[in-house]
């Protein structure tokens, strides 16, 4: 046995003690015991480190730990149903448990036989004084609860199905022994296993329950349950299975039962309201406590920052912005205290206070009109030499806020030394460890420093409770800070932080404003001989890492933030974007032209940027996606042919031969890799999902297939005021085609008619969801498309909420119809039948803007090269 | 302090607060309820709708010396007796409507008033109705057809 599988059974066995999180063994002595091994074995049979998923108790019900945040996205119940589906569980005995911050245990450990150049999300070697971590994470424990990127399915999918057929397989061995038959001749259905012969002519069949004494003491190996895996026509829940996939919270959720970040209710606790600097980086200098503390029910009064802390903003992380907090006894009066509070404040708002977003705007415009100070990320033959007279477009998409419907809330409360949270993150790992550090007092830890970062997580315990839409705010736990600091200042009470949505809207983690350039050269056939492409976005590790930009820095502490961020994220380094979001729709530009040049520009940043749903994707696909129907019409040529032209006949896009240097392919690797288990007894398929134009040429050619593309173009032409717009992306490892039909009519007001969307997401393990990603998606694109606009003056965000930031409303929502897409034949069969599920909470939305501009343009409307549409046609 | 009388789910609760804090933060900080939402905070997203008098109405927005005069109901207490679900409710679960959910009690609180008022709405009247809430997820199309399934009509 490998000394790793030494660790997982380690750290399974303290969770079997502690409970589990709530599956609690200790009420179950003997059975307990039995089912534990049985879990234990599947651990240790495992080419995977045993990640503590799932419990068995007496009856044989089983618990399904969900150990990622849940958002919207369904995965509570989507990764529950991939184990349950496997493992033959009658759903109606299945119980899905919520677990707490604790990343290292949900890491997933690779076997030892990986080759050691399996491509690895992070490079821990390149970075200076840092260690190498002593095992290979196929997830590491920073991405093991992390949700961001839509990769749960991804990374757990397999984990699960492991653990269920394991299961399974152990079950009816157990039975065939009592029986005294032969396992082959058995097969598990719900909850049963059943014998040979069927069940009218005198089959036997037993219960689960009855077998957990027998099934504990079978080990299965691993490729016995790899070879018991299910195919795909034999899922029940998940894919296409014939029962309906269970969604574990939504009767709760109609009900006004599901417990969101402010629902936690903790005896004795206060509620804090907290008036922030509006300006980035800027410092409070004094305030007056006394007409706050004339608020009845007000109690505290209190700095959020303690003295010697930076105020957060530009390079500073998760620290949150200087503040006073109104602590009080209820919401209502906190919310007072702090209307009291503000005209007393002073801030020195330090060197960010003349940020204005409209000057900034032609700083990205004058940065993509020219290849001064760019980075070239990808090269391929000639472009200054092909591109004569070129056609030429810029695009500029603005900040835009994330405003999920739940304002950040964050309970925590200091005792004993410790911090104890209850929050509504995306991010529990980074929260649990930030509140640590806070407990402790200490200083954030070096990147990768496996010890500090351990000392940290076993200072803090955090609760994970449902997040009432998170789309990148509450991967920023910098709510979660606050209620840390002022639990430290006043131990032993709970204190709850509550955002209004002024608050989420004034101090988001903006998208990046940026600005696009393509210049084309068309052929004589109309298709383009060399395209030049420039782009401008202010990255998030500009306001994740220290920088020039960044107040109160020496020169050193600069530099060494930039080699750090530099190694880690891909050759990003202030003020360029980083490798992640360059990989979003800039380096992996899809198009099949002979000549291409790929430049990065520069980009400071004045004040905090985040990423909001597909990040990066949103400007990229909105400028390439616009430009391809810009050239189509140059070209004259259909947008949609034109567009499938562009895309060729398929292919994996040969970037390194390209000059991208290192592609953050979603932090997944770009091949497919088999590998030798077990001395080379078995082959592991490891996933790797390379950019396929073959795919994306698939959802191009569903979506103009299920829009009516052809007839309606032939239709439109003829009609004044209506038009069809197409775009396509490939994002989070996923392909989308987006048809758009509007109409314009002569007061210059559009209505968006239909959209159409076709994914292609790899093996769609939860159908119907997907759907739901994909509507909810597309709305959030249209949202962003037609309405979204964050500006800055002076420092500071101008809107406040709803009503000058509007969100798409039910009236301004058009039909939408939604598509699943097979992956194309010859792809399925490289992944031997099994393409592996990637990404749907992002991947419908960037496709949106472009397809909706496009097909403004077709109904006779002006060419819109900028976010939001509003600006230039009127959306009732 | 005056004491008022709030009549909630049909329970009567005397609180001693303050007349000017809106009926939200009573429900939530004072009653415990916790299914009423805050989403904005000045009638712009329906998160907070409960009903007065069997009529919508943004709890974020209305006082609680104002509330006092009707009869209140909540998410909590809009299946019938505490029991069966209300139609809106089962429609919900049935087509799978919540995403994050945050948003359903308010959507689920405005389509039943909007039933009561008129049992088979068509889509405009649908759209009139529930404009006022927002979904950020954007559960829109699946709401508009659980609103006719809760009708018992087909979907338009
Ligand atoms: S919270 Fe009352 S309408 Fe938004
Ligand atoms: S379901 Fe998330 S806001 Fe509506």
């Amino acid at each position: 046995m490998s000394k790793k599988f030494k660790v997982s059974r380690r750290a399974f066995l303290q969770t079997a003690g502690v409970g589990a999180g709530a599956v609690v063994f200790g009420s179950y002595l003997t059975p307990a015991l039995q089912a534990q091994g049985l879990i234990s074995n599947l651990i240790n049979g495992f080419p995977v480190s045993g990640v503590p998923v799932v419990a068995l108790k007496v009856n044989g019900d089983v618990v399904i730990i969900a150990h990622r945040p849940e958002m919207g996205q369904g995965i509570r119940s989507s990764l529950a149903a991939v184990l349950a589906d496997e493992m033959e569980a009658d759903w109606k005995r299945v119980t899905v448990k919520q677990a707490d911050a604790d990343a290292v245990k949900y890491a997933v450990i690779f076997p030892s036989e990986v080759p050691t150049n399996y491509p690895l999300p992070h490079p821990y070697e390149k970075i200076p004084g840092t260690q190498k971590p002593k095992v290979q994470y196929m997830v590491p424990p920073e991405g093991s609860q992390f949700a961001d990127s839509s990769r749960s399915m991804t990374a757990y999918y397999t984990v699960m199905r492991l653990y269920g057929a394991g299961i399974r397989l152990a079950m009816i061995r157990a039975a065939a022994k009592k029986w005294g038959v032969d396992p082959k001749e058995c097969r598990a259905e719900k909850h049963r296993v059943y014998g040979p012969g069927s069940r009218s002519i005198g089959g036997r069949s037993i219960d689960y329950r009855w077998l957990l004494l027998g099934a504990g003491k079978e080990t299965p190996t691993y490729e016995e349950i790899n070879a018991a895996l299910k195919k795909p026509e034999e899922f029940r829940y998940i894919g296409n299975g014939k029962e309906k996939m269970p969604f574990v919270d939504a009767s709760d959720m109609v009900q006004g039962k599901a417990v969101y970040g402010a629902d936690v209710d903790v005896p004795g606790m206060l509620t804090a309201m907290i008036e922030r600097c509006p300006v980035a980086n800027g410092i409070l200098l004094s305030y007056d406590a006394t007409p706050a503390l004339a608020v009845p029910g007000v109690r505290f009064v209190l700095p959020v920052l303690p003295s010697g802390y930076p105020a957060g903003g530009v390079g500073q992380g998760f620290i949150p912005h200087a503040g006073v907090a109104v602590v009080a006894t209820n919401t209502w009066a906190a919310w007072q205290g702090r209307r009291a509070l503000k005209p007393t404040i002073q801030w020195n708002k330090g060197p960010h206070k003349d940020y204005d977003s409209t000057e900034f705007r032609k700083e990205l415009e004058a940065a993509t009109a020219t290849s001064d100070k760019t980075k070239r990320v990808r090269n391929k033959g000639n472009v200054d030499a092909a591109l004569g007279t070129p056609v030429k477009a810029t695009y500029y998409v603005p900040h835009l806020a994330q405003a999920p419907m739940e304002p950040p809330a964050a309970i925590a409360l200091f005792k004993g030394g410790r911090m104890e949270v209850w929050a509504p993150t995306q991010n529990p790992d980074g929260a649990q460890q930030l509140a640590g550090q806070v407990a402790l007092g200490l200083p954030p830890c070096p990147p990768n420093d496996e010890a500090c970062q351990e000392k940290m997580r076993a200072a803090a315990t955090l609760h994970m409770t449902l997040l009432g839409g998170g789309f990148g705010r509450k991967s920023k736990p910098d709510y979660i800070v606050e209620a840390a600091l002022l639990a430290k200042q006043i131990p032993g009470v709970p204190i709850r932080v509550q955002w209004t949505r002024e608050d989420d809207i004034k101090f988001s983690y903006y998208n990046a404003a940026s600005s696009q350039h393509y210049e084309a050269a068309l052929g004589a056939d109309g298709r383009p001989t060399a395209l030049l492409q420039r782009s401008a976005l202010t990255s998030f590790f500009g306001t994740l890492f220290p920088n020039f930009d960044t107040p109160g820095l020496s020169a050193a502490q600069v530099a060494g933030a930039a080699v750090v961020r530099a190694e880690t994220f891909g050759g990003g380094e202030y003020p360029y974007a980083s490798g992640i979001e360059r990989a979003q729709g800039l380096e992996d530009m899809p198009f099949d032209i002979p000549n291409i040049r790929i430049e990065n520009c520069q980009a400071r940043n004045h004040i905090r940027v985040g990423w909001m749903r597909s990040v990066a994707n949103i400007y990229h696909a909105f400028g390439i996606c616009s430009f391809a129907d810009e050239m189509a019409h140059a070209a004259r040529r259909d947008s949609k042919d034109y567009l499938l032209e562009l895309i060729g006949a398929g292919r994996i896009l040969p970037l390194s031969a390209e000059e991208v240097a290192l592609y953050r392919n979603n932090e997944l690797p770009v091949e497919i890799i088999k590998v030798p288990f077990s001395g080379g007894k078995i082959t592991q398929v490891l996933p790797g999902f390379p950019p396929d134009t073959r795919r994306l040429r698939g959802v191009a050619e569903a979506v103009a297939k299920v829009s009516g593309w052809d007839e309606k173009v032939k239709q439109y032409k003829n009609m004044k005021g209506r038009g069809l717009g197409i775009a396509v992306h490939r994002s989070f490892l996923s392909y989308v085609g987006i048809v758009a039909d509007v109409s314009l009519n002569d007061r210059n007001e559009v209505t968006i008619n239909d959209i159409f969307g076709v994914i292609d997401c790899g093996l769609a393990v939860n159908r119907d969801r997907v759907m739901a990603q994909m509507e909810g998606g597309i709305v959030y694109g249209l949202s962003y498309a037609l309405l979204g606009e964050i500006t800055v003056k002076t420092g500071a965000v101008v809107q406040n909420n709803f009503d000058d930031y509007p969100i798409l409303r039910i009236h301004q929502t058009p039909k939408i119809h939604t598509y699943i897409q097979d992956p194309p034949a010859d792809v399925v069969k490289e992944y031997e039948g099994n393409v592996p599920p990637t990404g749907v909470g992002e991947p419908p939305t960037p496709a949106v803007a472009p397809a909706v501009a496009n097909a403004i343009f077709a109904a006779g409307g002006p060419r819109i090269r900028e976010i939001p549409f509003k600006k230039f046609v009127t959306v009732l | 302090m005056p004491v008022f009388q709030l009549n909630v789910n049909g329970k009567g609760y005397a609180v001693d607060i303050d007349g000017n804090m809106p009926l939200l933060w009573a429900l939530r900080d004072i009653l415990g309820l916790k299914g009423t939402k805050l989403g904005c905070g000045v009638s712009q997203c329906g998160a907070c709708t409960v009903h007065l008098d069997g009529v919508a109405a943004r709890s974020c927005s209305v006082d609680v010396g104002v509330a006092c005069l009707s009869k209140i109901t909540t998410i909590e207490g809009l299946s019938y007796d505490g029991g069966e679900l209300h139609p809106c409710q089962k429609a919900w679960v049935d087509l799978g409507v919540p995403q994050c959910g945050f948003c359903q009690p308010g959507q689920i609180m405005t389509a039943a008033a909007l039933l009561r008022a008129n049992p088979h709405p068509n889509d405009e009247e649908i759209d009139a109705a529930m404009r006022g809430n927002i979904c950020r997820c954007g559960t829109y199309p699946r709401i508009r057809a659980a609103i006719h399934k809760a009708a018992g009509d087909a979907t338009s």
